[in-house]
């Protein structure tokens, strides 16, 4: 059943990489490079952010106006910070790309699969990555301290108290105590900068495994991703809402519907019946990479074996280590000289790490030695298979 | 070049490398691995496009195909990572290996297509073939270690080639039937 609705949303992503290979070659398809513009986005975010932060103002009596003066609004006029306005829209169209970017990454390689194998770590740090982003986002908008904040900090305290038993704690963690309190906007200064320096420990996390990570979109589409943001920040100026009132907090929410879409749920949805959905989410999230059978013996293709390092032939020179996606490959100093004669005066030797092996062939493909092999399809069983073809 | 015979009945015998991820062959292949439209294309299974060896495709050029391909997903989405344009730099490198074995290069290719463009994959391969049979003879190839059943050429000193599996003319016209029933030199193992 999982299955086939995943064959069914495969078919309809490759479909959709056809329709995007039509109009441009397949080298700048961007759906391609959905995790180097994540990466483009978020390098944007910290560059100007740190603008933004050098001007504000974390308290309750500053903290709006220090965004008015840095966007140069009424009072403030030709006063306010040279390019604010245009800087603080970046910030903000930048994290709506951001997380554009990341969910097409998630869904993307949900669909194709990209999962399978030793991929695991690479999905789990990319769900982490996905949630900070999140809560990262959030606490922007709260920052602000407009009605939208002051409405978004009081539903995000009536859904964590709606958790039983630990509720009310959270809330007090999160927000420095019951209500709004003056620990409330430096806390989530901190929580806003805290967790986007752990988003880099994460993508650390993220690529470890990964041998060549594109981590950057083609220039076409970072210039296009760039321009794109100058253009909207200029065009539809990031502006506040009124400065959040003493009272009560307004019943109306300004939405963002890349970032607070959890919200508008709340409209539908009992905090707690969130919470429940929220956790659900996440968790099968990371459950995604073990659905599936795991062993390409359970998946019912060739089971190759894992490669395996020919001790006699292998040179030292690199190239399955380069060549291998997964890091598999590791070379460690030659514990004694190789049989052949290219061998013989090696320096250093590969070895496979098993558990990161997935069978691949692309070592094989790199080899120049025929050091490497599969054990399960050996050079001798391709060269069998081309005879029995060409006597066919 | 006055052996052109492009020989339009005779389909060009061809080996192709088919990944796993890449185009589906369910439909596609009968039992024995040639492919339903094309009978003279015989596809080979393999894990990733980058698991092909580029003297796999030497390997298939020299006992006797016509012509040699790998089929890997589309560049920039391989299962893996970077397999498929690893092959097609090697196949490009190896491009230049063939010509100065006076081989002529057109007749390995690579080709990119994706799970679901079988019909795509279809037409490609049939160009491919197409391509291949237009291609004149290739010059007769050192000495063979057997004498043949055409007469050998006389050029060569005589001293049979060492290791390297003898290379028998594959399309020498209608009647080059080969003497590929011997299986060719092992040497290559």
């Amino acid at each position: 059943m999982y299955k086939r609705l995943l064959d069914r949303l495969l078919r309809w992503t490759l479909s959709l990489d056809v329709w995007i290979n039509r109009i441009y070659p397949a080298d700048f398809n961007p759906l391609y490079y959905t995790g180097g513009l994540s990466n483009l986005f978020l390098t944007v975010l910290v560059l100007s952010g740190i603008f933004l932060f050098l001007y504000y103002v974390p308290s309750f009596n500053d903290a709006y106006t220090s965004v008015q003066y840095i966007t140069g609004a009424v009072p403030f006029g030709l006063n306010g910070v040279p390019y604010g306005q245009i800087i603080r829209g970046i910030h903000r169209y930048a994290a709506d790309g951001f997380i554009i970017a990341i969910l097409l990454h998630f869904f993307r390689n949900w669909f194709t699969e990209r999962f399978r194998f030793s991929r695991d770590e690479p999905w789990i740090s990319g769900m982490m990555l996905l949630v900070f982003a999140g809560f990262i986002g959030v606490n922007g908008y709260m920052l602000v301290w407009d009605q939208r904040a002051q409405l978004l900090v009081a539903m995000t305290g009536n859904t964590l108290a709606a958790i039983p038993i630990v509720g009310g704690a959270l809330r007090s963690a999160l927000f420095g105590g019951t209500g709004t309190t003056n620990l409330l906007l430096p806390r989530m200064l901190f929580l806003h900068v805290g967790p986007a320096t752990a988003l880099y420990v994460m993508l650390w996390w993220h690529y470890v495994r990964v041998r060549h990570p594109k981590v950057w979109p083609p220039a076409v589409w970072t210039l296009f991703s760039l321009g794109a943001v100058f253009l909207l920040s200029a065009l539809i100026p990031a502006a506040s809402q009124p400065l959040a009132s003493t009272g009560a907090a307004p019943d109306r929410l300004a939405v963002d519907w890349f970032f607070l879409l959890p919200y508008v749920a709340l409209k539908y949805v009992t905090p707690a019946w969130l919470v429940v959905l929220a956790v659900v989410i996440v968790v099968y999230g990371l459950y995604i990479p073990y659905q599936l059978p795991e062993t390409p013996a359970a998946m019912g293709i060739r089971d190759s074996g894992i490669a395996q390092v020919v001790d006699a032939n292998c040179t030292g020179c690199e190239l399955c280590y380069f060549d291998c996606p997964y890091n598999a490959i590791v070379m460690v100093p030659s514990p004694h000289p190789g049989v052949t004669r290219a061998a013989q005066a090696r320096k250093e030797l590969a070895i496979v790490l098993e558990s990161r092996c997935v069978e691949c062939g692309i070592c094989i493909g790199a080899c120049p030695f025929e050091a490497l092999e599969l054990p399960g399809y050996l050079e001798e069983d391709i060269q069998g298979k081309v005879l029995d073809a060409c006597r066919t | 070049m006055s052996d052109v015979k492009p020989s339009p009945d005779r389909r060009p015998r061809i080996v192709g490398f088919l990944c796993d991820w890449a185009v589906s062959s369910e439909g596609l292949v009968r039992e024995d691995g040639t492919m339903r439209d094309l009978p003279s294309v015989t596809l080979i299974k393999v894990p990733c496009s980058g698991f092909i060896r580029p003297s796999w495709l030497e390997y298939a050029l020299k006992n006797g195909a016509d012509g040699a391909f790998v089929c890997g997903c589309p560049l920039g989405d391989c299962f893996n990572r970077l397999g498929n344009n690893l092959i097609a730099d090697r196949v490009v490198q190896m491009r230049r290996r063939l010509e100065r074995q006076k081989i002529q290069p057109d007749r390995v290719g690579t080709i990119f297509y994706g799970l679901h463009e079988q019909a795509e994959f279809v037409a490609a391969v049939r160009e491919f073939s197409d391509r291949v049979a237009k291609l004149p003879a290739p010059p007769p190839p050192a000495p063979a270690r057997k004498a043949p059943a055409a007469p050998a050429t006389p050029a060569a000193t005589g001293a049979p080639s060492p290791g390297g599996p003898s290379r028998p003319g594959p399309t020498e016209g209608g009647a080059g039937e080969t003497p590929s029933g011997a299986p060719p030199g092992q040497g290559g193992s």
